[in-house]
């Protein structure tokens, strides 16, 4: 199983309602931008193939809705993440503030095996904006922020201009196929299925 | 569908259980369907994976506890795609596989294989996706369980998002066009949504609260289908206005369940880009009369108006658009009809619309006064009959309603120009009234808005009327005393913005103010009758000097009256120290215009409230010596009128209560006599005279005071006089002789060595300087020095 398990990647996508997580899905995967905007709702996912140096792997980029409201099931997809890209928006402070609760949503909810070195990677987006001169979040303190959460890979990217998107996903399939957590593995009672098995769930016939 | 009641009813705890008993179900049979997938046993991997999904057969878990199972076996599928994938490498067809998972026991597990299947079969480009897509909605009908119904249709949204044969995909042509796309979405989110509005009706009533809970839960997987069809390529306007849109609103509008047309309305909104909404507009807000009277209407069109004003402002190349389509006047019909089709919408409700509405327009529309009184009215009319507003959060928006022109105009006279602001005001509670009408003013202040009419001053007094007079509302406890002078003081304060060049105009500002502050009581005339004089009286500086011409309507005699009034008012407050002087204030100004009998009266004014109403020492010696300070800057009077004044101040100089007040009072009238001026009066015996008066009270003072000992009060007024002298003595009057100065210096020197006299260091060293500067006198070459040289010290 490990195997075929190696070939999938499961990367979720966070950060506040318009930061741009969709957009930079749609840029790395289709190659394509709408100015639009367009609220998720839910979580939505997307697939690619990714070469990974020698690696063949199918990368599973969740996006996920920024907006509370849309977002009522709760994150049971973050289950077996192997990568998690917080993205922030350059010229929102208030976005920026919000990586720390992101980050620390995602840490509960998903409760990786090893909190301390699970892979995140932080991406800045929208720096094209107005040349540059809108931003309110400087690289430095970004970096400072990316330094202090154990060295977390930083980007800065337009998803607009398509400015270092492939560059980002890369580092992010990389570091997802280094988190190197074991599935937990499930062995069974005994190995004759048909008389141990647990009982099963009552259900009604549908 | 009926489940046992206790079934439903679980505690948390035993969800839990449920959901661990169930997860280990799941793994158990996902490790024989992994061991069959590494023998590459296709039955068998068939097999388990059909037991593994029976566990989402289950009734018993709460939608989150089910979407955490559901995402176990999800993950457990995609091993079996790839499986799949590989298996059709093999030489399987899909047809095959497609035909072989059929053979499932159960229809649940079966159709998450077949969607499985289904995914790989697509890809394949085996069978075109349109029948693929069509054949698994269609079969999904086979689940009708509201829960297990929705995460099955989720799945297959799930698993379909990317093989959609949409304009530009890979599955386009031979797989369909981007109709068959828009059919397949339209479909599972109707069918999805008629199984989350049929959720409600199931189960016992008394459980309906936690129903509705568990289906807000869903809703996001109802919703979802809207976000796909945002993010199809081939969805243009022409499609969504035709197609999309249409199909969608009819399915919320028919539906007619509270929670479903709201989260909808909220999700189109939002998920569709804002051209679209421009662009069809009207179909989207005649939606909105139609959905049940509880749906919170005005949160949905509130929403719809904040993105297209926040549209509007991204740039302003888009502006013409919304012209084009005349999306005010859509969306102000869209407010009265909503507002009709309602009645029984609370207030707040109402007047959130109207506030949505006016931000649309100071956005979009920034130079339509008409559009944002016509907003205001339209809340005006929804108010009517209804006095002050009461409930805590309609005031609120009614607040918003008024604070928002006046912040975006930041101009207060373009506020007045609103026929509806004010009525709209006069909805507010007496408090809320006054807060907002302070508000009024420090934008006044803020912005330097003058206010340049009498009528403008009228229409803004109005407005302000709860802080310039008592008001029907008036709370029966009493007011706060600070906040009422804080409250008046800013009105005072405001009395210098209204303003207009044209003295015409500006009398006329004038009296209307005053009409309105006669108005406030005596409470408020304290506070707003004084910025007034002071404003006419800068009226008459202006025309002071001017030829008063036959035509013009203000002249200095109406100002003057004007003032007299005013003052007379204040007078009667009563408020007699202010009244004092701003009497004296105008006597100078009258004088200045050489109007003596208009000066001559106003001082009669001052005497009159000196005597009657000015009854403590303290206020008296103060107010003496400002009558004092005023006359002698009074130039206008001739003798006869001069003699009286002078007369009577020296007169009540002398009938101070104190000695040493007395007799400064009455050293300072010497004043009146001798000014320095040229041409002015130089009256050299009555300036003696009033010395000489001075020393006799200062002598009573030192002999009162040897009785009482240790004072040496009258010292000091010695010193003082002596000072005078000199002055006069260096003047040039005759009358103040080298004589007279040496006799008082040597009476000073006996004084200050008398035993009897305490010892002042203050006293001493100002005596001290006095002589030095005699003696500096005495070195110069000039008449100064000569004059002095007969003194000795
Ligand atoms: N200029 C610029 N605009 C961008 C960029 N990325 C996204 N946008 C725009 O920002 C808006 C929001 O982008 P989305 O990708 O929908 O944001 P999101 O994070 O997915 O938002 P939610 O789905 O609400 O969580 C859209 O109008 C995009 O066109 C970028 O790099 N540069
Ligand atoms: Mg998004």
């Amino acid at each position: 199983m490990s195997a075929r398990k190696r070939t999938l990647l499961k990367v979720i996508i966070l950060g506040d309602s318009g930061v741009g997580k969709t957009s930079l899905m749609n840029q790395y995967v289709n190659k394509k931008f709408t100015a639009q905007y367009k609220a998720t709702i839910g979580a939505d996912f997307l697939t690619k193939e990714v070469q990974v140096e020698d690696r063949l792997v199918t990368m599973q980029i969740w996006d996920t809705a920024g907006q509370e409201r849309f977002q009522s099931l709760g994150v049971a997809f973050y289950r077996g993440a192997d990568c998690c890209v917080l993205v922030y928006d350059v010229n929102v402070m208030k976005s920026f503030d919000n990586l720390e609760n992101w980050r620390a949503e995602f840490l509960i909810q998903a409760s990786p095996q090893d909190p301390e070195n699970f892979p995140f990677v932080v991406l800045g987006n929208k720096v094209d904006v107005d040349g540059g001169n809108s931003r309110v979040v400087s690289e430095k303190k970004a970096k400072q922020w990316c330094t202090a959460h154990g060295n977390i890979p930083y980007f800065e990217t337009s998803a607009k201009e398509d400015y270092n998107v492939d560059a980002a996903f890369q580092c992010i399939a990389k570091n997802a196929l280094k988190n190197e957590t074991e599935e937990e593995i499930y062995l069974p009672d005994t190995i004759d299925v048909t008389q141990n098995r647990p009982t099963k769930s009552s259900a009604c016939e549908c | 569908m009926q489940q046992p009641a206790q079934e439903v009813m679980s505690t948390a705890e035993e969800q839990e259980k449920w959901l661990a008993d169930a997860v280990a179900l799941v793994q158990h049979n996902a490790f024989f369907m992994h061991r069959a997938l590494d023998a590459n046993n296709l039955r068998d991997a068939l097999k388990y994976s059909a037991q593994m999904l029976s566990e989402l057969r289950t009734s018993k878990l709460s939608p989150q506890k089910y979407y955490e199972l559901y995402m176990r076996t999800f993950d457990e599928l995609r091993m079996l795609e790839v499986f799949f994938k590989e298996e059709s490498k093999r030489g399987r067809t899909n047809a095959d596989l497609y035909e072989l998972v059929q053979h499932a026991g159960n229809i649940l597990p079966r159709l998450y294989l077949l969607c499985t299947v289904g995914s790989v079969y697509i890809k394949s480009k085996e069978a075109p996706a349109k029948d693929v897509l069509k054949d698994l909605v269609e079969m999904s009908r086979g689940v009708q369980h509201p829960i297990r119904g929705l995460f099955l249709r989720s799945y297959l949204s799930q698993i379909s998002r990317d093989k959609l044969p949409d304009v530009g995909s890979e599955f386009e042509g031979e797989g369909g066009n981007v109709m068959d796309a828009v059919e397949f979405v339209l479909q599972n989110f109707t069918e999805m949504n008629k199984l989350w509005v049929r959720m409600q009706h199931q189960g016992p009533a008394r459980e309906k609260e936690k129903r509705e809970k568990e289906r807000s839960e869903l809703r996001e997987l109802v919703g979802k289908n809207l976000h796909v069809l945002s993010q199809l390529e081939g969805v243009d306007l022409e499609m969504y206005k035709e197609v999309v849109l249409p199909r969608v609103l009819e399915q919320v509008v028919n539906c007619k369940d509270e929670l479903a047309q709201y989260y909808l309305m909220d999700c189109i909104i939002q998920v569709f880009p804002d051209d679209f909404h421009l662009q069809t507009l009207e179909t989207l807000l005649a939606a909105c009369p139609q959905l049940q009277s509880t749906v919170d209407i005005k949160t949905v069109m509130s929403q719809l108006m904040e993105r297209l004003s926040n549209y509007a402002a991204s740039s302003p190349e888009v502006l013409p658009e919304f012209l084009q389509v005349e999306a005010f006047t859509k969306l102000s019909n869209a407010v009265v009809k909503v507002i009709e089709a309602q009645p029984d919408m609370p207030l707040v409700g109402a007047v959130s619309l109207h506030v949505a509405l006016l931000t649309f327009i100071l956005r979009v529309h920034i130079d339509r006064l008409d559009y944002v009184d016509q907003v205001l009215g339209g809340c005006v009319k929804k108010l009517e009959g209804k006095g002050k507003v009461k409930d805590n959060k309609a005031t609120k928006q009614l607040v918003a309603l008024l604070t928002a022109p006046l912040e975006k105009y930041n101009d207060v006279v373009t506020m007045l120009k609103l026929a509806n602001y004010s009525k709209v005001m006069a909805h507010l509670d007496y408090e809320t009234n006054k807060v907002m009408a302070t508000v009024i003013i420090q934008s006044i202040m803020k912005n330097g808005t003058y206010i340049t009419t009498a009528d403008k001053v009228d229409a803004l007094f109005e407005l302000l009327r709860e802080l310039i007079k008592d008001g029907e509302g008036l709370p029966a406890e009493e007011v706060d005393e600070e906040d009422f002078k804080e409250e008046q003081n800013l009105v005072a304060r405001l009395v210098h913005m209204l303003v207009n060049p044209d003295p015409d105009e500006m009398f006329k500002i004038l009296t209307t103010a005053r009409k309105h502050f006669r108005q406030g009581g005596p409470r408020r005339l304290e506070y707003t009758l004084a910025p007034l004089v002071f404003s006419a009286s800068k009226l008459v500086r202006s025309l002071q000097g001017r030829e008063a011409s036959e035509d013009s309507p203000v002249s200095l005699e109406k100002i003057f009256q004007f003032l007299h009034k005013t003052v007379e008012d204040l007078s009667m407050v009563p408020a007699p120290e202010l009244a004092l002087r701003l009497y004296l204030q105008c006597a100078e100004a009258a004088s200045d215009c050489n109007m003596e009998p208009v000066a001559y009266e106003f001082f009669t004014q001052a005497f009159v409230i000196y005597e009657e109403e000015i009854a403590d020492s303290k206020a008296q010696v103060t107010a003496i010596h400002l009558i004092i300070g005023t006359l002698q800057r009074t130039q206008v009077f001739g003798v006869e009128n001069r003699d009286t004044l002078t007369h009577k101040a020296t007169g009540y100089s002398a009938k101070l209560l104190k000695k040493p007040d007395q007799c400064r009072a009455v050293f300072a009238c010497s004043h009146l006599f001798w000014v320095d001026d040229e041409g002015g009066v130089k009256d050299g015996e009555r300036v003696l005279l009033c010395l000489k008066r001075a020393l006799r009270i200062a002598n009573a003072a030192q002999q009162m005071s040897s009785a009482t000992r240790g004072s040496n009060g009258p010292i000091t007024l010695f010193v003082e006089i002596l000072n005078k002298y000199l002055y006069y003595y260096e003047k040039g009057n005759p009358q103040v002789t080298s004589n007279v100065i040496q006799g008082l210096l040597e009476l000073i020197q006996t004084e200050m060595q008398s035993e009897n006299t305490v010892q002042d260091p203050g006293v001493d060293a100002f005596f001290a300087s006095t002589i030095r500067y005699i003696q500096y006198q005495k070195l110069k070459t000039d008449e100064v020095g000569e004059r002095y040289a007969a003194i000795q010290t």
